[in-house]
Formats: structure tokens, sequence, C-alpha cells
């Protein structure tokens, strides 16, 4: 796996996207990602859909090197932590989490989570509704948003679609920067993506596996 | 022999015919005599001709002489592929059962049929049922269904050549075999149309070697006649759709002149522009001209229906909507708009017009563009040469074996050996291995081989008794919903805000959309208020213009009979017989042609490079259709960027194809030969073409029928929102986790055989190794190049690695969407 970063700047905060769907925040040592959405194979094979558990396997192992890479103190996750009820991929979950010691995860609660507290405390996850750490302000959906200050959200599952002339297509995750929210990309790679755009002055991060492309 | 012809259910029959001023035809005769002396068969016969009757009438004449054989219970089973034509088959059956004195009940099923009505069906099975292929698999996937087919005697399969082809196809021949094992005795005919390859569709309808099979072919021809409609001059430079409402005042006059006229055209979006334009273009027709297709609700297209059946309608704009079905009496011509695509098809629809036994077929051809005009002239030709495309039964079909599985184990459960011997003496999986079929129930039973993690899918279960059950009530509910080889776009509903529904439209087409903008469907001027739980509502709008919707699919490639006689035309183009009147209008844009390219003879093959602004083209033209041409095109864009880096966009049509290039294309009379060669040829095409995105277009199909998607019903509130992913995701799972997966391998099967039409493709690299490659510079667009660059469908092909090529885009000024 190959980690490509970009440094951004914002209200005096470096923050550095990478291409493995997560982001930097220096000052806090937190990794920042959104809707890792555990379960949802479990959850279609409890529905007569067989789908290898290795999709979650290869979602952990990017998020175990990303933790590494960065010396990650905490995570914070942006919503849709897990996408179905209580099934076996969330045991999965728990075992793995195990093996960091002094790792703090904090949730904010997703359209997906809706799991007990219970289950929270047993995994050690601190769940919000509406996570503030100055400066920012984090929101599962963006659209929830009534207040000024910047945020950062996931939820819609950001990606680009770049036409180039004669109709080339390509379609890429990415981040959504504007003036005053970030839009992550879905850390799982068992999710759709969105090329919709409701605003007009947004910068848009897309990458692949061995870059990041700036686009305006 | 004599003992039938002197039987009492003979006479009767003969009396009750002879009352309304009838005999039977000769093919009707022998149908009779070989059912009662126990054959299967198949009965070859165009419609008008009473096909029907052939086949009904032999089951009551042997009721009649033999009650004794039929037990009380369901004892005809009638599949056809179409709805609409049910309804009114049952009230000639039932007309007929009345008027000769038999107390048989005569009901239809299908998805349209009312739950009240099914539930008494279920109690008690008609004698006569006439259904689809899907309400079978339905009907199998009730708990206890064998009770309701022991009694059956003869199952018959109408329309077989429109199920032949298709995956529907494969739902048939399953559900015989499955009514071949609840009822042994049962015997099986089918009635088709003239395909080109008969004695294959018999083979596979009818592959049952203690079957007693025969085929009774009706000598009844249908009279055509082909009228085509020139428009009053000529461009040289024509493209698609561009003649189109032009085209107008010369239809009317024959609206005017007809009593009731059917008018094709060859998309939903098309006939919704046609409607608009005649009802513009004459106002009186308002109340006179309907619109009839497959997005129209289903009350207001019974109605019309109904309507063209009594002659109140005048003219019907239509898609292939109406290409089978009722036979309505008082239609007396067809207007095809646009390019058939295939002879069979031609003639079905004109077919449509003239429909008692001796009447003339009339069908007008409009042209969209005057290229066209060559294809009217090789259909008559073809015509005139009996040349019928064949419809190739399609085998080991996965997807369509899994659900079939399935749904038997929602039913009454399978044994897994004894269904392999059953399933293998169909056509479609006479090559089924044990393996194969180990892999199927794995996949029922535990997701498939790699999927470690089980314990949570039981979906499928070995019970204690060694049948193979669904015990959950969920995933059977999830697989009814399910059932079927029909896959459509995800279609919403249309419906009023003030309420009333007014026919379907595709996501894909309303996401486009934002509120307060207008669309057309039905012939209504629309406004879009919002989308919510499936349903787009809107309300009439006040806007005089709208776009028409467009639909994804239904673009038909060429067939390979069609082009044939195609590159034979154009050939004779330059020279028209006297009576090829529509040779003799082309003559302007074909001269043009040839002066500043050329116009290829039947031995030729022509390549064209023309430099633009928009950059240096290379137009190619073998004239086989669309889908070779795909791969043809990316097989030259291959074979060329192995001589330099270049990256090519295509376009292409049915006749030809482009590559654009920003750089100068190496082309040049020296080494065209090597770059048309046929040496390496499938290799090279593998190389070429991006077969793991093909495989992954064909796989959404696949992965529905196999229950890997779940599709979501227009209009109902549990749209299984948790449950929703694109089948390209799973495709790309399982290409990762595992590539032998057998719905994998499907899916390039299809691509290879579809999509490739690799037979084709080697069939046109023969053909060019021995034809004369002439190379053209030209100045400007061609009358043959200009509507492949405006039609434009267009891939790209690109030797680039991927970070280079989102450079190249950026560089070129791209925009985000």
């Amino acid at each position: 796996m190959k980690i490509v970063t970009e440094h951004i700047t914002i209200l005096n905060e470096e923050l550095v996207l990478t291409n493995q769907r997560a982001i930097y925040w220096n000052k806090e040592s937190a990794l920042i990602l959104s809707d890792l959405h555990i379960g949802k194979t479990a959850h279609f094979r409890r529905h007569g859909i067989p789908m290898p558990d290795d999709i979650l396997q290869k979602d952990l192992r990017r998020l175990k090197e990303l933790i590494n890479h960065f010396n990650t103190r905490r995570l914070i996750i942006v919503g849709d932590l897990f996408h179905a009820k209580a099934n076996s991929d969330m045991d999965t979950f728990k075992t793995w989490l195990k093996q960091f010691d002094d790792l703090s995860l904090v949730l904010v609660k997703g359209n997906h989570d809706r799991q007990s507290q219970r289950l929270m405390d047993e995994l050690n996850i601190h769940v919000e509704s509406t996570l503030i750490i100055d400066p920012f302000i984090f929101i599962h959906d963006p659209s929830d948003k009534t207040t000024k200050n910047f945020t950062f959200s996931g939820h819609i599952h950001p990606g680009v679609l770049l036409k180039g002339k004669g109709k080339q297509k390509l379609k890429l995750p990415c981040y959504q920067v504007s003036e005053n929210q970030i839009i992550l990309p879905a850390f799982s790679l068992f999710t759709g993506l969105n090329t919709l755009r409701n605003k007009t002055d947004v910068v848009s991060y897309a990458f692949t596996d061995t870059a990041i492309f700036r686009l305006q | 022999m004599s003992q039938f012809r002197d039987s009492d259910g003979l006479r009767i029959i003969n009396n009750w015919m002879a009352e309304k001023g009838h005999a039977p035809f000769l093919f009707q005769l022998q149908t009779w005599q070989r059912y009662s002396n126990g054959y299967s068969g198949m009965v070859v016969a165009p419609t008008g001709f009473g096909k029907t009757f052939s086949v009904f009438l032999a089951v009551v004449i042997d009721y009649l002489n033999h009650p004794e054989k039929y037990p009380k219970g369901l004892k005809l089973l009638w599949i056809s592929p179409l709805r609409s034509l049910a309804k009114d088959l049952a009230k000639a059956m039932t007309d007929a059962a009345d008027d000769i004195g038999l107390d048989w009940s005569v009901q239809v099923r299908n998805g349209d049929t009312p739950t009240a009505t099914r539930r008494k069906q279920e109690r008690l099975m008609p004698d006569v049922l006439l259904t689809t292929p899907e309400t079978m698999h339905l009907l199998f996937s009730q708990k206890k269904n064998s009770r309701w087919f022991k009694s059956v005697r003869c199952v018959v399969i109408d329309e077989w050549h429109e199920l032949i082809g298709n995956k529907r196809g494969v739902l048939t021949e399953l559900a015989i075999s499955q009514l071949i094992h609840y009822s042994p005795k049962v015997q099986i005919w089918g009635i088709t149309a003239t395909i080109g390859n008969l004695e294959e569709a018999k083979q596979a309808l009818l592959p049952y070697p203690n079957l007693k099979v025969t085929q009774v072919t009706a000598k009844q021809k249908k009279k055509l006649d082909i009228i085509s409609v020139l428009p009053d001059e000529i461009e040289v430079l024509p493209w698609a759709g561009h003649l189109g409402t032009k085209m107008v005042d010369k239809i009317l006059p024959i609206i005017a002149s007809n009593t009731t006229t059917l008018i094709f055209t060859n998309t939903r979006g098309q006939a919704e522009l046609w409607y608009q334009v005649l009802l513009n273009a004459k106002p009186d027709l308002a109340g006179l001209l309907a619109i009839h297709h497959g997005s129209i609700d289903k009350k207001l297209r019974n109605w019309i229906e109904d309507n063209i059946a009594s002659g109140y309608l005048k003219a019907v704009v239509c898609t292939s909507s109406l290409d089978l079905g009722v036979d309505f009496k008082p239609v007396d011509c067809v207007i095809q708009i646009g390019s058939v695509k295939g002879i069979a098809r031609f003639m079905q629809r004109a077919g449509r017009s003239g429909h008692s036994p001796f009447e003339r077929s009339k069908i007008y051809f409009v042209p969209t563009h005057s290229l066209e005009l060559v294809e009217v002239s090789a259909l008559k030709e073809a015509i005139k040469e009996k040349q019928i495309e064949s419809r190739d039964p399609m085998v080991l079909i996965f997807d369509v074996l899994v659900q079939f599985m399935v749904t038997l184990a929602v039913g009454e459960g399978f044994e897994a050996e004894a269904l392999y011997k059953r399933v293998k003496q169909t056509h479609a999986f006479q090559y089924l291995t044990k393996d194969d079929l180990q892999w199927c129930l794995h996949f029922i039973t535990k997701g498939g081989k790699t999927l470690h993690s089980y314990e949570e899918f039981h979906k499928v279960i070995l019970d204690e008794d060694g049948t193979y059950k669904v015990k959950s009530r969920r995933i059977s509910m999830l697989h009814r919903m399910n059932i079927g080889a029909i896959v459509s776009e995800v279609n919403l509903k249309v419906k009023y805000f003030s309420g009333g529904y007014i026919g379907m439209i595709e996501e894909f087409f309303v996401s486009k959309l934002k509120p307060g903008e207008s669309f057309i469907l039905a012939g209504r001027i629309l406004e879009l208020v919002q989308i919510k739980d499936m349903t787009v509502l809107v309300r009439r709008s006040k806007a005089k213009k709208a776009v028409s919707p467009s639909w994804l699919g239904g673009r038909l490639p060429l067939t390979s009979h069609l082009s044939h006689y195609l590159r034979l035309k154009l050939s004779d183009a330059l020279q028209p017989g006297r009576l090829e009147k529509e040779l003799r209008f082309l003559n302007p844009l074909v001269s043009r042609q040839n002066e500043h390219s050329h116009i290829p003879k039947a031995d030729e093959f022509l390549v064209e490079l023309i430099e633009t602004r928009d950059g240096h083209h290379l137009f190619m033209y073998p004239l086989e259709g669309r889908l070779v041409h795909e791969v043809f095109s990316a097989l030259m864009a291959y074979r060329i960027s192995k001589l330099t880096q270049i990256t090519f966009t295509i376009a292409m049509n049915d006749y030809g194809f482009e590559l654009l290039s920003d750089q100068p294309i190496p082309i040049s009379e020296k080494n065209i030969e090597t770059l048309l060669s046929k040496d390496n040829l499938m290799d090279d095409v593998i190389a070429s073409i991006n077969a793991s995105e093909m495989a992954s277009r064909k796989f959404r199909d696949i992965a529905v029928i196999a229950g890997l998607v779940v599709q979501s019903q227009p209009g109902t509130r549990k749209n299984n929102k948790s449950l929703q992913s694109s089948s390209g995701l799973i495709f790309r799972v399982l290409e990762d986790y595992e590539p032998e997966n057998l719905l994998l391998r499907q899916a390039y099967t299809e691509v290879f055989n579809q999509q490739l039409e690799e037979a084709r493709l080697q069939k046109a690299f023969d053909r060019i190794s021995k034809s004369k490659i002439i190379v053209k510079y030209a100045k400007s667009f061609t009358p043959l190049s200009f509507p492949l660059k405006v039609d434009s469908l267009r891939g790209t092909m690109s030797n680039e690695n991927l970070d280079k090529r989102i450079q190249r885009i950026k560089e070129q000024a791209f925009k985000i969407n």
C-alpha cells in the first residue's frame, strides 16, 4: 500500500490528506475518517447475498497501516462506523481493536449508527452527535449543519467525474473542500460514489492508489 | 388414422367452424391429428392464420374423444411471453368452449392478476391457465405446488421465437423440465413464427428422448408491400434524426388514407417526440392519436389496445411494445420510422397490418437520415431471397440456474442428484458438469468458495431429509420478488401530485432533472415537483417545450443478415437498377461520396483519413453493426497504438466507426494491410478491449438474476436500502476474491458471445482479408463519415497510464460535474 499525502492548512491547522481515505490532523495526533460501514458484508450475508468477509479485513488492514504510519493517538470517525445491527463483523472489529493499547475512539453518530450504548461502551468508543474540537466541528451529515464554524462531514461518499476531450470519463473518490467544510470520502472500499454537486465553490482532492489530484 | 377422422370430437369442431363459415387449414388438421396420436411438436405459422386454435382445439378434440384421459383440475397450460396476449386469448378460448358446450374454465394468471383471483386459483385451478414463464417460476416457489400440475396433459409455449434467444427462454426450458417431472405424460407443443434455425429451435424446446416429436408447418404466406417514403430533397451530408420531423407532412396523408395506422419508432424517446410532432402538425388528431410504450401506465395501455381493436383510434405511435400481441383487426397500415436493424423484426412489424389470412400487409418506411434508404433496398432484397435471422438458444446460463434452484428450495425443496439429472436433459444445461452443479449448490448454501464466515449466510440449507430448502421467511420473500430474467433499469413511478398514475421513467434520466424542470411522458408535458419513495411527483406544466426522456438500452445492433445485404446494395448504389427507387433517389449522395472519396464495391473495404479542426480522424466502414464495430474499433486503436503512443476517442454506428486523435494517425497504404490482418485476431482483441469493464456491464443483469443485487420495487416504501449495492461493486469484489466464480465466468462468456460476437468478427476479418483495401484522404467529412461524426457513442482507448491520463484531461480544461 502506498500512502500519498497532500498537506493543506485550514484555520492555521495543518491537515494531511491521504490517498487512503483518511485525514491526519497533526496537532491532535488524530486520524479523521468517515463511513467505515463495518458489518455491511455480514448484513448482506444475512440476507442471502454472499459477500466475502475479506472486504472488511482489507479495510482494517489499511486502517492499521495508516494508524501506524502517522503515530496516531486518536481516531475521529465522522459517522457510519457500523452499517447495520450487531453481527459477526462487529466481533471481528472488536478483536482487531484490541491490538492498539492507547488509541482512543470518538464516533460522531451517523444515520447507520443505531447500535446500543452497551456495545459502544464495550468497545470503549466515545459517542457524540456533534463533536467540537476547536477550531472544528464534526457532523456526520453535512445537510444537518446549522453552524458557521468549519465542519468535517461524511455521509455522501463524494466522488468526482472527470470529463476530458472527446467524452473521456473517469470517476474517482475525493475530498470536497469548500470555504467552511470538508466532506470526507467513504473509508470502506465497499461503498459507491456520489458525483453530484450542490455547491460551486468546491475544491476536490481526488485520488488513486498512487496519487492525489487537486481539482477546482 | 381413420379413427380420428371419424371421431366425434373432430366432427363437433368441424361443425362449429362450419357454422362460423370457416374450414380448418391443413396445418390445423395435422396438428389436431398428431396431438391425438400422442405427439409433442412445434407449429410453424405466420400470425393471423389461427395458430392458437391449431393447438387449443387439438386438446379440446382429444378431450371430447377421450374424457377419461383427463383428470379433474388443470389440463392445459398456455405459456406466452406477453401478458397482453393472455386476456384476448382467454376470451377467444372461453367463447369457443361455450359455443361447443364445453364446461371448461379458462383463466389468466400473471403479474397483473389480483391477489384475490390468485388465491382462488390456488384453491381450485381452472381447466386452462394462460401464464408467463416468470409466473410459472413463481408458482414453483409456492409450498406444495406440485399438486396443481399433476393433472396437466398439455403445455403450450406460444411465440417460442420470442423466447428462444434470451434468458426467458432458459426459464421456459427449466419450467418445462419441472412440469414433465410433475406430470410425466404431458405433451409439449411450441408455436413459432419462421426463424432461420427452426430445427435448432425445436431441439431446444423438445430435447426429451421419450417424447414423440413432430413439426407442422403452415403453407400460407403473408403478402407484403414495402413502400419507402422519400423526402422532397436529399441532403448529401445526412445525419441521424435530422430528417425526422421534416417528414411529418408525408406521414399525415398516409394516416388519413388508412383506417388505422401503427407508427413504429425504435425508442420510447422517439415515440414521445413523434407523438408531439404529429399533434402539432395536425391538432385535429387529438383524441384519435395515441402513444403506446413500455413505460406507460398499464391501464392506459389497455385502453389504447381496446380502442385500436374497436377501430376508434386513427393512429398509434408505438415502440416494440406493440411488436407482438393481440391481433388488431382494423390495422391496415404500418409506418416504420428509422432503421429496424433486422429482417425478422421488419417483417413482424409489417405483419401487424392486414391481419386476416388473405389480406396484404402494408408497411411504409420513413428514413431518419437518407442513408437509411439503402437499408430499405437491402430489406427488399433479403425478403425476396427469404433470408431470415436465426435466434440462438442460450446455454449454461448459471444465473438462471441458481435462481431456479433457490426457487425450488423456497417451494417444495429439491434433491441434488435428481435435479442434476433433470436439468441436464434440457438444451440449456446439457453440458452442465457435476462440478458446476456442486459450485451452484455451494453458492446458494455457503455463498461461494471464498466466503469463510458463512454462519450467517443461511440462504438455502440441506435439510435432514436430504432436500435443499429455504427456511427463512425473509429470504423467501426477497427471492420471490426477484424471480424472472428481465432486468430493467431502475424505474420510478410517475404520479401527479394530486394523485393519478402516469407511467414509469428511468432513475438515470430523472436524476438529471431539477424540481421545476419539465419533461414529456405519455404525450404530456410534466413539471417535476419532487422525488419521494421511488416515486416522481409531477404536475401539469405550462411549458410549450420540454425534454423527451431518454431510456437506456434499446440500441439494437444491425443483424449480420441485413448487413450482408447492405454491403451489396451500397456497392450497387452507383448504378441502381431501374426499379430501385430508393437507390436512384440516393444518387446525389452516393455520387458525392464517390467524388470526394469512394463507394466501396462488394469486394472492397474503405478506409478514410480526414483532418479537421477537431483533430485527425480515421474512418472505416465494415457495415457489421454497432457491437462488432465497438470491438473492431478498439482493436484498430490497439494495433495503431503499438506503432506510436496515442490516445483515441472512438465513435461508432451500424455502418462504421471513427477513431479521433489530437495527433496524426500513422496509417498509410503501406501498413494498412498489416493493421487489418486476421493474424492474432482474438489475442489482439483481448489485449485491446477492457474485457473486465465489458464483463462488469454484463454482470449487472447476472447479479440481479442470481440474487446478488436486490432490486427495489418502484413505488414501494420499503426499498431495502441497507441492501443496496451496485453490481459493479460486487463484480470488483468477486474479481478480487473469487475469480473462478461461475457467474463471473458467465459474464465473460456473454461478452465474447454477445458483445464481441466472436464468430461474426472472425468472418468480417476473413472477408476483409480477401477484399481490396482502399485508403482515401478527404479534406472534409464525406456523406458516409458525417453521420458517424454526429452520432456520438464514444468510448476511449488509451495506452497511457491512469495518472498521466488525468493530467492530460486536466490540461485540456476538463469540466467537473
